[in-house]
């Protein structure tokens, strides 16, 4: 056995062990704070994943998107909600919830199986520049420069949904006085009926 | 070299966490990172795959779309977990219950 | 023929579509633009289209006139016959206006075609100008009585479109468009009785004629589809043509004995379908009830529809199709004696009532009554002839009554005081006008020797009497046997003549004299209460001072009315009948026109017991049209004064009856020599009626007629609430009717509401509830359901599944395994190859085994999946023995369960 060899199954179990953890520290921890950090493990350790797969530009998206964006973004919304962010324990639903658990470790356990059973032969030796920012780039504003644009054009309408639901319905400034005005008038007269 | 059902199998691992966590959590924030666990472990099989047939980049760029997505779809879902809490004060799934019967 | 007007061609008379159009159009100005535009506007359009249509009327019947002349001397000159057995062709004026659709004729491929075409021909002309003469004479008489109503305008968009729809059923060239204008006339007389629709009563009056005539209609419609299945046309000619089609069709049994069964011909049931239909359009026994009450509407129209031209469409349908009604002696016979029964039965009534309308009224059926049995004793065109002077005589009579009505209502401001003769009196004073034309009118109906119902009404009762019906085949036969070598009946041709004359039923030779002396009795009631209204109305004093107005608001309006009784079981017994004017009374505002609307107001506090206001005369527009209808209602007869040998009404329409007349209707023999003997029962029915009339009404001041009312009080209750047929019907047709109702309503409450609703949505609703239980609205349930479902597809793939297709060529078997994702197959043949390993591809689905007949062969399939897990299934396959019988199954095979589906996929 080679020492290159060697040395990328240490790297390789390094990430692996990382990742698993990460993951299981993201859905176990009670606290979102610890779970969005366990998810910020479990990112990183893919990115280095990727660049054993000879993926370094999609790394580079990896720890730029999720590290820098996405895990950040569920942080300040965390912080935003503050301590109610953590529901009491209760037991509501709990038949679906276990059962759900249960299923899905199901599936995930015969995925494994068949998985496990695959052979791809040897893994052909990448060219040079596979997986590089370049061919990637270049590929994106060829072959896939339609879905592109409808990507960036998503990433848009995502950001102009979100923050046109996260503000809510803000009361009219200019209309607010009048209505409440007209309320007061309307309270009035009913009292004046009333009376 | 690292034979690529390795990575399959730790892309399954994680997939599973991930659907396990959002089938189990009720915090709406842990169920939105878990969809994220999840997106990641797809992310991987393309990108494991994509190295197993090396001559072209369908799996990476795959990848790349599919981050962009879950971006969206985190923007998209913390707003939403936002505009709940404002109602509800509350980020459990199961106060969203307005469908019931 | 070769004939042509300069005008238009005969068969493109396009004149008919401005007499149809005209009051059609008059109805949508009124009816939509009338009330903007005025009174004066609606005057000149309602009347003036009438006018107009009148003038192109008279102008068509000219044309045809001469058509029917060249037509007459072209055949004279052809022939050279002798008048008598001279064949004149039918002529006639068409104007096609669109084709309306087309029938498929029943078990052909050919098709009926049915198009709205208009078409004048004799018959049809007399009542072209019938119906524009006499109607615009009542549109006249109407745009000065009706002059202050306040619907002014609605008033005449329907008499304007009755007009249009009494041409198109006049007009009509076959019996759907024809069927068109009959329920047109149905819908505006609806309207029109109704017309003060704010008086409950009215509006009863309009139901009750529209369903009595929709019951009749059902007829019609009846008639009018056996018709076209076994005639095969609905035009007129067409109809002429093939009418013995209904001979020749199969019968129908009504009753099954052992003498053998007793059947009608199709013939027959269409006749009796559309007699049915005239039953109820022209007031006959059993749906006359309708007509009295008709009276409700304003006297314009009572004149114009209820009298003159709506009511005797049923005759003149009958004249119509008198082809297909010369077919049945049966239904001609009973056409008689519903006829001669309903103009007994209506005469009586009409004896004791004392509301002049309502004696109009039943003398108006009573005298449809004389035309039916015209028509039902083969006397097609004096029936008509009687339907052509009835339209003068009872439309002068209405209107003149309206006349007095009108000029009572200025006095008495009661609708039903108005009407009612015991106020009326010594009015000849005050209206010699009116007087001098219902005089005449009154003349004419009772039969007065020269009058037009003179002539009109003796010529049908002399063909009454001297009339026979006979079948088609039975008249053929009658030919046959009238030539003198049939003296002697052994010959075979007569003796076969003789057993076809006896095979067919035609009506027993006193028919003929019973039904002349029903229609003398007739005669004479009808001289007697006309002349009774006559001398009520217009001799001796004036009653109408004496009415106290307090009466007329009275709860009881007959209570201090007693000194003009005839007797006072009359008012017990006519409080019922009066029940339904009880807040007329009370309503003094509730008025009958805009007229005596004015009056009303204007006397309001005037003390009426005060001699004062007396009646007066009629205003031009009224007096003139009753003045001109009643110098018709003396000299129309001339027209067909068959005693005299003088018809140019009979020689005029002798070409729509020729084939008929003289054929199926046969007269006896000395027919000729009986005409003036038969007239003196009529001239004495008319002088014994008139004449006690003027006995007990004039000279004896109403003694006899009081006493009798004493002596014979229940028959007098009776004769008088028009022997209870209305109670009679209401208890059992109506209430027969509402059982039905009250069964179908519980029905509906317990079956449909019940068990098919209420049951049906207590399934639903529980169905509902079950599956609501599943919707708890948390997202958990939701996921959780799905990752079981799922995670029961994923163990549907884990588990391998061997099955496969048999399929069987001869005794070559091919057994295709279903597919499934990353199967690997394995197959086995008892006894032959077998694979080694499991393998994949296309090539290794599939497996073929020779099997002999009669062998049997196991095959066994081994499958791999995806996840390494093997399973296998064997099969059993059996050529059977081909079975004695040549029908072989190919799937079959006995012993073994078929094969399980293809699965996997």
């Amino acid at each position: 056995m080679a020492q290159a060899d060697l040395l990328e199954r240490i790297y390789f179990g390094i990430c692996a062990v990382l990742a698993v953890a990460g993951a299981i520290g993201t859905v176990s921890f009670p606290n979102p704070i610890r779970g969005a950090l366990s998810l910020l493990f479990s990112i990183v350790a893919i990115a280095g994943l990727y660049l054993q797969l000879h993926a370094p530009f999609l790394a580079a998206i990896q720890l730029i998107v999720y590290a820098g964006a996405v895990v950040v973004l569920f942080l300040f919304v965390i912080m935003l909600i503050g301590p109610d962010a953590v529901p009491p324990k209760d037991s509501r639903a709990i038949v679906a919830r276990v059962g759900g658990g249960i299923a899905g470790t199901a599936i995930g356990a015969l995925v494994i199986l068949v998985l496990a059973r695959k052979t791809f032969g040897r893994i052909p030796v990448a060219q040079a520049g596979f997986g590089s920012v370049e061919s990637i780039g270049a590929l994106l504003f060829s072959d896939y420069l339609v879905p592109f644009e409808v990507a960036s054009f998503l990433l848009m309408v995502a950001i102009v949904g979100a923050v046109a639901v996260a503000r809510g319905k803000q009361p009219d400034p200019q209309a607010a006085p009048k209505d409440l005005q007209a309320s007061k008038e309307l309270s009035a007269g009913e009292g004046e009926v009333v009376k | 070299m690292i034979p690529i059902p390795a990575f399959l199998v730790l892309a399954a691992i994680l997939f599973t966490i991930g659907t396990v966590g959002f089938l189990v959590r009720r915090n709406v924030l842990v169920a939105l990172m878990s969809i994220e666990l999840m997106l990641n472990a797809i992310n991987l099989t393309f990108v494991a795959f994509n190295r197993a047939y090396p001559n072209e980049h369908t799996g990476q760029t795959t990848s790349f779309f599919v981050i962009a997505i879950a971006a969206a779809e985190a923007a998209v879902g913390l707003a939403i977990v936002l505009s709940f809490f404002r109602l509800r004060k509350t980020v459990r799934s199961d106060s969203a219950d307005l469908l019931k019967n | 023929m070769e004939h042509a007007s300069s005008f238009a061609p005969a068969n493109n008379w396009f004149l008919l579509g401005l007499i149809l159009g005209l009051p059609l159009y008059g109805a949508f100005f009124n009816g939509v633009f009338g009330k903007r535009f005025g009174r004066g506007a609606v005057r000149f359009v309602g009347v003036g289209t009438i006018f107009v249509s009148f003038l192109a009327s008279i102008y068509t019947f000219m044309e045809l006139h001469k058509l029917h002349h060249h037509a007459e001397a072209a055949a004279k000159q052809a022939h050279g016959a002798s008048p008598a057995e001279l064949v004149i062709p039918t002529t006639k004026l068409s104007w096609l206006a669109w084709h309306w659709m087309d029938m498929a004729k029943f078990g052909t491929t050919d098709r009926l075609p049915i198009e709205v075409k208009f078409s004048v021909d004799q018959l049809s002309g007399v009542m072209l100008l019938v119906v524009t003469g006499v109607g615009f004479l009542i549109h006249l008489y109407a745009s000065s009585y009706m002059a202050k109503d306040p619907s002014y305008h609605r008033f005449f968009a329907y008499l304007n479109l009755f007009i249009f729809s009494m041409l198109t059923l006049v007009l009509a060239d076959n019996l759907p468009v024809l069927f068109v204008g009959w329920e047109g006339v149905g819908a505006c007389s609806y309207l029109l009785i109704g017309f003060w629709f704010d008086k409950t009563e009215n509006a009863a009056a309009g139901r009750k004629a529209f369903i009595a005539n929709r019951i009749g209609d059902v007829g019609m419609i009846a008639g009018m589809l056996i018709v076209g299945y076994y005639v095969g046309a609905l035009d007129w000619d067409g109809i002429n043509q093939n009418s013995e089609r209904l001979l020749n069709a199969e019968r129908i049994t009504i009753i099954q004995r052992a003498a053998g069964p007793i059947t009608i011909s199709m013939a027959t049931a269409a006749c009796l379908c559309f007699f049915i239909g005239c039953t109820g359009k022209s007031a006959q026994i059993p749906l006359y009830v309708w007509l009295p009450d008709a009276m409700a509407g304003p006297t314009p129209v009572s004149a114009l529809i209820h009298a003159a031209t709506m009511v005797t469409s049923g005759v003149y349908l009958i004249c119509r199709l008198n082809h297909v009604f010369a077919m049945s002696p049966f239904a001609m016979a009973v056409v008689a004696v519903t006829g001669a029964a309903t103009a007994l039965f209506a005469a009586t009534i009409g004896l004791v009532q004392n509301d002049l309308k309502k004696v109009l009224a039943y003398s108006t059926v009573s005298q449809l009554g004389f035309m039916f049995l015209g028509v039902g004793v083969g006397a097609f065109g004096m029936g008509f002839f009687h339907v052509f002077t009835h339209a003068f005589f009872k439309a002068c009579l209405f209107l003149g009554a309206g006349s007095v009505i009108h000029a009572m209502h200025a006095r008495i401001h009661d609708d039903v005081k108005s009407q009612d003769m015991r106020f009326m009196g010594g009015l000849k004073k005050y209206m010699p006008w009116t007087f001098y034309s219902m005089a005449a009118a009154t003349l004419a109906i009772s039969g007065f020797p020269l009058t037009a119902g003179f002539f009109s009404k003796d010529g049908i009762l002399f063909k009454a009497f001297t009339n026979r019906v006979l079948h088609p085949v039975a008249a053929t036969a009658q030919t046959v046997l009238n030539r003198p070598e049939c003296k002697d009946l052994t010959l075979t041709h007569c003796k076969q003549a003789s057993i076809d004359y006896a095979q067919h039923w035609h009506a027993p030779e006193w028919f003929g004299p019973l039904l002349f002396v029903v229609g003398i009795i007739a005669a004479t009631c009808t001289a007697f209460y006309m002349f009774r209204l006559l001398f009520k109305t217009f001799w001796g004093e004036f009653r109408g001072w004496s009415v106290d107005p307090a009466a007329a608001i009275a709860p009881d309006p007959f209570k201090n009315l007693e000194p003009l009784e005839e007797g006072v079981t009359e008012y017990a017994a006519g409080h019922e009948a009066h029940d339904g004017h009880e807040h007329a009374h009370t309503d003094p505002h509730d008025l009958i026109d805009g007229d005596r609307h004015d009056d009303h107001h204007d006397h309001h506090d005037e003390d009426l017991t005060v001699p004062a206001a007396p009646p007066h005369e009629a205003p031009w527009q009224m007096a003139v049209p009753v003045a001109i209808l009643g110098a018709f209602a003396i000299f129309a007869g001339w027209l067909y004064a068959e005693p005299f040998h003088f018809e140019p009404m009979g020689h005029w329409l002798h070409g729509v009856f020729q084939t008929v007349v003289g054929h199926e209707v046969i007269q006896v023999a000395n027919a000729a020599k009986l005409e003036w003997p038969l007239m003196g029962p009529g001239v004495l029915a008319f002088a014994v009626g008139a004449g006690l009339a003027y006995v007990w009404y004039v000279r004896d001041e109403e003694r006899v007629p009081k006493q009798l009312v004493a002596s014979w009080p229940r028959l007098h209750r009776a004769a008088y609430n028009k022997w209870y047929v209305d109670e009679i019907y209401e208890a059992t047709v109506i209430g027969g009717a509402d059982a039905l109702a009250d069964g179908a309503a519980l029905m509906d409450v317990w079956i449909v509401d019940g068990i098919l609703a209420k049951l049906s949505a207590l399934i639903v609703s529980g169905l509902g509830a079950l599956l609501r239980s599943f919707q708890t609205g948390v997202v958990h349930v939701y996921s959780g359901v799905l990752a079981v479902g799922t995670l029961g597809l994923f163990v549907f793939f884990v588990r391998p599944h061997p099955e496969a297709t048999v399929m069987k060529e001869g005794d070559t078997y091919t057994l295709e395994a279903a597919a499934g994702t990353g199967y690997e197959y394995k197959w086995e043949v008892e006894g032959g190859e077998a694979d080694k390993d499991f393998v994949t591809g296309d090539q290794a689905t599939k497996r073929t085994v020779q099997v002999p007949l009669d062998a049997t062969r196991k095959i066994t399939l081994e499958v791999k999946n995806a996840f390494g897990r093997t399973a296998k299934q064997t099969f059993t396959l059996t050529n059977p023995k081909p079975a004695p019988v040549p029908s072989m199954s190919v799937q079959g095979m006995p012993g073994r369960p078929p094969p399980r589906p293809p699965a996997g996929h």
